[in-house]
Formats: structure tokens, sequence, C-alpha cells
């Protein structure tokens, strides 16, 4: 008998690097304890509550004495990886015009899924170019992009002002990435731990 | 004693199980302590949340144990209570005590 799957990954997806495995462990040894003293239903119960009440403060915390430099390059990485993340869907955008012969192709159900898949894959790539706290660095890009397309569109910026569309792209773009992260973080971790 | 130098109640709390326990205490048995103790059930990451602000402030250390079976193979972390945890927490029972110094809860409530 195992935690719950889904929970197990969900604590993969959040806790700082230096200390998951300090975590899940401590984690596992409570949920055995339990297990055997009322059986897995509260045992689960248990794992899920702790789980659940645990996400703020494993996602306020780092072990990483990085300094300011350090901050600075993984700001700069963000960035680097965000201008990237256009560029592949422009030139999506622009294969797409120049297939269909169409100018105004692009907004569209098909275009959202290719805008989401392109900033989870970005988002994966940001949590293995940083290595560390992948979910963390996603969430300040995601912070980022909002400070660049949300906060001048409502000061009013000429130029800035979307259609709706293209808002509801920019909401799905930020959980994207923050998924993409996730899952590579999950992966990475469930391989470190057959291996 | 400055602002940022005092303990917050957790802290407090968290620092006092681990110098009860002693040396080698860790995230899972502090935090069932704090359960039996006071009756809360703290999330495990809000004790290793505290616990990694209280090595920040140096008043705990930590190192890294040895993977066991019996947490799906994965490594603890130790933590021991330093002079300066002790110091901290002599200083917050001091202040304690000069608030209670003069006051009748008895009275208060009555």
């Amino acid at each position: 008998m195992t935690p719950p799957a889904l929970a197990q990954a969900l604590v993969a997806a959040v806790a700082p690097a230096s200390d998951y495995e300090i975590v899940a462990g401590d984690l596992h040894e409570e949920y055995v304890r339990i297990l055997h003293a009322r059986g897995a239903r509260a045992a689960n119960r248990w794992y899920w509550a702790q789980t659940l009440l645990s996400i703020p403060s494993l996602l306020s915390y780092s072990r990483s004495n990085k300094s300011i430099l350090g901050h600075i390059g993984v700001a700069l990485i963000a960035f680097a990886v965000l201008l990237a993340m256009v560029a592949v869907l422009m030139a999506i955008e622009l294969a797409v015009q120049r297939i269909s012969g169409d100018s105004n192709a692009g907004p569209g159900w098909v275009w959202l899924c290719i805008t989401y898949a392109d900033a989870g894959v970005f988002g994966a790539i940001l949590a293995r170019l940083v290595r560390v706290d992948g979910l963390r660095v996603a969430l300040y890009a995601a912070i980022f992009l909002v400070l660049c397309f949300v906060v001048p569109a409502i000061a009013g910026h000429p130029g800035s002002q979307a259609p709706l569309c293209a808002w509801i792209e920019l909401a799905g773009v930020i959980p994207a990435m923050c998924i993409g992260a996730a899952f590579y973080q999950i992966a990475v971790r469930k391989v470190g731990n057959i291996t | 004693m400055a602002k940022g130098e005092y303990l917050g109640e957790f802290e407090h709390i968290v620092l006092l199980i681990v110098l009860r326990l002693g040396d080698g205490a860790y995230g899972a048995m502090i935090r069932a302590e704090i359960e039996r103790v006071t009756g809360r059930s703290p999330a495990i990451g809000a004790v290793h949340a505290t616990l990694e602000r209280l090595e920040r402030k140096r008043l705990v250390s930590s190192w890294i144990g040895e993977p066991t079976a019996e947490r799906g193979g994965k490594a603890k972390r130790h933590f021991k209570i330093e002079a300066a945890g002790i110091s901290a927490l002599k200083d917050a029972r001091g202040t304690l005590e000069r608030l209670h110094a003069g006051v009748s809860l008895q009275e208060a409530t009555a």
C-alpha cells in the first residue's frame, strides 16, 4: 500500500528541490504509521490533507542560498525563455498564415491549444535550465508576463489594448507554463526515485 | 532585541519541540510531537518552512541522514538546537514572564 499517487505528484511539483526527498519521506513515514493504526482510508485522507495544507508553505521557502548575481542570472534565463516562447509562437502563426493564405489565420481553439502546448514546453525548458524549483521559477515568469502585458494595459498604455481573446490566451499561458514546469519536476523526481 | 529577531508563535513552539526531542529530531517526529503536546496538527510543509527559517537565523542546525525503508527509501533531515536557539528561548520566556508579571488572569476572566 502506497500513498495516493496524485498527492505524491503534487508534493513532487511544489516541494523545494533541496527538501523534496525529506518532505516526501516524512509524509511516507507518518502515512505508514496511520495505515497500520487506522486503516487505508484514514491514511489516504491524512496524506491528502497534509499535502494540500503544505502547498503554500512548500512554495514559500527554498534552501538555495543564491547570491544577487544568481537571482539576476535566473531572471535573465527566464526572460530569454519567455522571448523564445513568443518567437516560436510567432513563427507558427506566420507558417499557418503562409500555408492557409489567410493573413487573419490565428485565433480559434486549435490556435489556443498550440499556444498552451508551446507555453507548457517552455515551462518545462525553464525548469530544466534552472534545475531547481522549476515550478517556482515558472511562477516568477508568470508574474513577469503579467507585469509586461497586464499592467501597461491597466495603466492605459497606447498599443496595449489587446482584444478579449488575447487576454484569455494570456490567462491560459500562465498556468500552462506552470503545468509544464511541474510535469518536468515530477518526472525528474520520479526517475530519481527509481534509479 | 531587534524586531526581526523575535520568535513567532509557531517558531517558538518548533524550537521548544526540537529542544525537547534532543539532537537528531526530524520533520515527522517534530510534527507528531507538536500534535501530541499542543493538540494542533500542523502541516508538514509548515514545519519544514519554519525549521528552514530557524536555521537561517542560526537557531538550529541540520544534517541529512541515511535513507531508510520505512520512509520509502528517503532520507531524513535531522535538527539540533544551537546556543543561539537556547538564548532566543530564554529571551522569549523572559519577555513572557515580564508581560505576565502583575497580571491576574482570574480577575481578567471574571
